[in-house]
This record gives C-alpha cells, structure tokens and sequence, in this order.
C-alpha cells in the first residue's frame, strides 16, 4: 500500500469510527477524493475509494458516504453504486468474518471452545475465502475505473459479491447460534445490510443477464481476449 | 482484519507479445487437439508439444541462463502459462518440472544435480514425476514410510509411492523418503532426487475412472543411488516439501483446468437466452478467480511467500471447477444430446466424472481449509 494510501486508511478509520454526521466527513475533503490535486482535490484513484468504502463497510458506518464521494463524479451511476456496494461489502465481510473468529475463539461447549472443532474451522474457511474474492473483486474493479471503463468488471464484482454475502451471512449467523439472532447483539447490523446490498444497484438476475448477454457477443474465443485485454491496461 | 491483501499485478510490457507468441503457436497445433483434451489439458502430455515450447523458450522461463533458462520475470512466465491453459494445450509433460522440481532444485540443489537436470527441463525434454503419497500416507503425508538407508557409497531406497502423476512418463523422481532410522512423523525426511531408469524402480499404472492413465504406483526395492541424489539438506525433507506445496496451489490451473467446458457453452448453447446468465454467472467467477491468482503470483514475485492466499485460490478454484459441469447440465435444454458427438457434449461427459479429483489433488479441500483456518487463528 502506497504511503498516502495509509495516511488516507488511517484518517478514514478515525472519522468513520467517531462521525456521527456527514458534514465532518466533508470537511476533512473527502468529497474531493477523486478531484484532482491542481483543481483543490485530494487527487486520489479509485484503489483509494475502495479503500475507503471498504472501511466504512468494516466500521458499519450508517451514513452516505460512497454518496458524498461518487456524487459528483461523472459516470454511469448504477456501476458507481455497484461498485460501492462491492466496496462496502468487502469490508463488512471481513468484520463478520472477525466477529465470528473472536466469538468462537471465545464461546465454550463440551468443554473447549468452538474453535477446536473441525466442523466450525472448515465453515469459518469457507467464510473467509468468500470474503477474499469479494476483497480482490473490488480491488480488481477499482483498477478498471481507473482506466475508464469497467463495465465488465463491475458486472462480474457485484455478482461474485452477492454470492459471496449469501453464503457468508449465513455462515457467520450459524457460528455465533442464537445470541447473534438478538437485537442487543451487533452482529445484525451487518448482516442485514449486507443483505439488503445484495439487492441494490442490481442483483444477480440482473448483472448475470446482463454480462452473459454480452459475454456471448463476444463470441466463444472472445471472452479471454476480453478478460486479458482489459487486464493488460494495468501495464507497469 | 484484511482476508486477502492485494498485490497489484502490474503487467509487464512484454505481455502482449507473449500472447502473441503464445497464440500463434496454439494455433499451428491445435488441428490435433481433442476437445477433452483440451479440458484437461495440464494433465496431457505431448512430448513434441513441450519441446516446441522448450524451444519456444517458454519452458524455466525464470531460471538462469546457464541452466538453460530465460531469466523472465515471473509475471511474464505466468502470463504464458495462463494463454496456454486458456487454450487448452497440451502442457502436462513438463509441467511438474517446470512448475516444481526446477524451482527446487534452483532453492535447495546442488551445482551439479542444476547442471544435470535443468537445460532438459528447460528444453521441454526432460521429465519430472514427485513421490509424495504412499498407500499409509495421504492427506498425513507426515506417515511416510519409505526408507533411505545410507551406505558408503549412497542411498539404498526401500518402499512404495502412489498416486503419482506422470511417473510413466518422467526421466527424474523427487521422492520424500525416511533417511533417519526409527524417526518420526515430519523428522528424519529427506529429498531424493534420481532417474527413473536406476535398476529397482517400477512403476504401474493406475488407470481413473474416466479410462484415464495420470498416475500410477511406483515401487523402489533396493535402489541404490549416489550420496548426491539427496537434495537439499538431509533431514530437511519436510520444510522443502512444504514450500514447495505453495507453488503447485496458487496458479492459473487452478480455475482454468476445464475452461474448454466454458468456451464450448458459448459457441454451442450460447444463443440460448435461458443459458445466457449462467454465462455471466461464471465470467465474473472465473474474473474475480484471475484477480485472486495475479495478486498470489505478484506476491510470490516479490518474493513473499503467499502460503495462505495460495490455499484460498486453490480451495476456491477447485470449487468453481467442480460447479462449472453441474452448473452446465442442470440448464441445458431437456433435448440436449449427451450422445451427439458435439465437443459440449463430450467435455461434459468427461468432466462430470473428473470433476471430483479437482480437489484432492495438490491438497485435499479439507486439508486446505485447515490452513485456511489455521490463518485465521483457529484450531
């Protein structure tokens, strides 16, 4: 991670731990996350959006802040707002993934705690690779940003992020058993609004008809002429 | 916490030109290629094919020039092997070698065992097989049995390996053997390294389910082989082997291996409205699998080792790989022909019954979520 890519993480995590409306955020500029330093912006890539969104998601931080960021930015708004669900998803992912390790780490039964148990380590395994793909998918999306065009990628990120909320909630709730179904615990906080993620700025229905459709006009050798083709933008 | 740090892969500027290359020999050769071979295709082998590639010079594209190699950088090598599996090619005759045992022997051997091997390897003419399973020691590859007992002039092998994979076609064996009497558990291993022609080796095949020859069994009885077979350090053999684990797990084969199956959907089925979302279901699996494996490769081209980002690849892949047959025949249309001939039909014939060995093999899924979780703090 670049030196301005921590100092901005670390601010971030101060703000988004501790704000409680959205004007402080907008004070500390991150509504000119993506301007450019000459026009008085921040001047940061879409990595650094990720990147904060992705906080926020961890942070379970109420307020709109992908709004406050993506707003001003030109753009096809419903790959924006996928791409910051994808973002906010790949954080809160990992904080219910973290939830569920201190929870069975902690949590006695039959005289040890739940982590010893081979059926509990194989679930969390399986939570953790989800929320890996839904981390690498955005990161994967945001470089595509940054070269203009990433509409493929956000298709195939926000799909792989619903399949990943889908699996990964429900493992999650089944580790924690029956407090984590409680109002009093916070463990709902995130899983329902990861559930609710998974509907907005398209679901699975939709991205799948979508980039299938085009996938298809590709033709057969076409799709990894794409795929590497779009990669290769990332050319050192 | 962060479940999967991002190692961005920056794509060197010879890539285009390698596709190019890559492409443009796939396309002198593919006339002869079946389609089920062709979703299969690292476990092919076509000898003539891997020396063209060896003269190619895309086989120990990273290894040093005085070995026979290219000294590429790792990226460059992992842009050519992704075109290769991509298309389907035949690779599976120097591929252990290539991917495995030259490593190793640039890690741990010695000058004269990299002199000996390497420039065959890196000619796609020269073979590697790895004896690591034994009928008591799978998935607790810690219960090797196999013994090495040490004389004045060498090694005298005893024992037995299995499931290995292309031993019937390898010059060279990399074996995990006991060299420590009455030793114990990860203890007292070492690594041999000798030809398969050395008097006492046999090997039998082992024959899939699918009708397929990939492994076999091979037997040692009183095989003698010079002090300097051994590779590395004596004693060793366990932390060798474990390293050497996270460069077969987190490669492009690990969500490529059946991408035929895919391509074949698109050009038979793919007007199909109701199969359509399927095939953006797994374009964006397989896209967020790449992005998974080039941030893997980069970290390991930094040189850091990426043991568990490796072990979620490969868990996630094989997963992928296994779903992409089912996937397939739950939509296909009820007319569809199983018995047509069409290569749709075949690969998927093939890889309904091969899918299953996607995760055992280079790791069992249960083992790998061990490491996984292992990562993660538990157990």
């Amino acid at each position: 991670m670049s030196e301005n890519r921590s100092l901005l993480c670390d601010t971030a995590t101060t703000l988004l731990r501790d704000a409680t409306d959205i004007h402080a955020l907008e004070e500390a500029g991150f509504a000119t996350l993506l301007v450019g330093e000459a026009d008085g912006g921040f001047g940061g890539d879409w990595g650094d959006v990720f990147a904060v969104l992705r906080i926020a998601g961890y942070e379970g931080f109420d307020l709109d802040i992908a709004g406050l960021i993506l707003d001003p930015v030109p753009g096809d708004s419903l790959e924006q707002g996928a791409f910051a669900k994808v973002s906010l998803a790949a954080g809160a992912l990992d904080r219910i993934l973290e939830m569920s390790i201190d929870y069975v780490n902690t949590r006695e039964q039959f005289g040890r705690p739940l982590a010893k148990f081979q059926a509990v380590q194989q679930s969390l395994a399986i939570l953790a690779v989800e929320a890996a793909a839904v981390n690498s998918a955005g990161a994967g999306a945001a470089l595509a940003f940054d070269h203009g065009d990433a509409a493929f990628e956000i298709a195939a990120a926000k799909m792989r992020t619903n399949q990943a909320i889908g699996i990964g909630t429900a493992i999650a709730h089944q580790a924690h058993g029956a407090i984590g179904f409680t109002q009093e615990y916070p463990l709902h906080p995130f899983t329902r609004r990861l559930n609710q993620w998974r509907m907005e700025f398209g679901n699975d229905r939709y991205w799948s008809e979508k980039l299938g459709a085009a996938v298809v006009d590709l033709g057969a050798d076409g799709l990894w002429d794409e795929i590497t083709r779009r990669s290769d933008r990332n050319t050192g | 916490m962060q479940s999967f740090a991002i190692h961005p892969f920056e794509t060197p500027d010879t890539a285009a030109d390698l596709r190019a290359q890559v492409r443009r020999i796939v396309s002198e050769c593919e006339a002869d290629w079946d389609a089920t071979d062709r979703a299969n295709s690292w476990s092919v082998a076509d000898p003539a094919f891997s020396a063209r590639l060896g003269d190619e010079g895309l086989v120990g594209m990273i290894w040093p020039k005085r070995y026979g190699g290219h000294e590429r950088d790792p990226l460059e090598r992992n842009i050519v092997l992704e075109e290769l599996l991509a298309a389907g090619a035949p690779v599976g005759a120097h591929w252990i070698a290539d991917r495995q045992t030259g490593p190793l022997l640039l890690r741990y051997g010695t000058e004269e065992q990299r002199e000996k091997y390497l420039p065959g390897m890196a000619a796609g003419r020269a073979y590697a097989c790895i004896g690591l399973s034994e009928p008591g020691a799978g998935s607790d590859l810690a219960g090797v049995k196999t013994t090495a007992r040490k004389t004045d002039s060498g090694w005298i092998i005893n024992g037995q390996k299995v499931w290995t994979t292309g031993a019937h076609i390898a010059h060279a064996i990399l074996a995990l053997v006991r060299t420590e009497p009455e030793s114990e558990r990860q203890a007292g291993l070492s690594q041999l390294l000798f030809d398969m022609d050395t008097p006492g080796v046999m090997v039998r095949p082992i024959i899939n389910l699918a009708g397929q020859h990939d492994f076999n069994e091979v037997f040692f009885e009183d095989v003698e082989v010079p002090h300097d077979a051994l590779v590395g350090e004596e004693g060793n053999g366990w932390r060798q082997v474990t390293a050497e684990l996270a460069l077969e797990r987190s490669g492009p084969e690990r969500y490529l291996s059946s991408y035929a199956l895919l391509r074949y959907l698109i050009a038979e089925q793919g007007s199909d409205k109701a199969i359509q979302p399927l095939i953006g279901k797994l374009a964006a699996e397989l896209w967020t699998l790449r992005q998974m494996s080039m941030s893997t490769a980069a970290k390991l081209a930094q040189g850091e080792d990426p043991a568990g980002e490796a072990a979620i690849v490969k868990d996630l892949g094989n997963s992928y790989e296994q779903q992409v047959p089912l996937a397939i025949q739950a939509v296909l249309d009820a007319d569809f022909d199983m018995h047509d001939g069409s290569d749709l039909a075949r690969t998927l014939t093939l890889l309904l019954q091969t899918a299953p060995s996607f995760s055992l093999r280079g790791g069992t899924r249960e083992i790998l979520r061990g490491i996984i979780a292992r990562g993660l703090g538990l157990r």
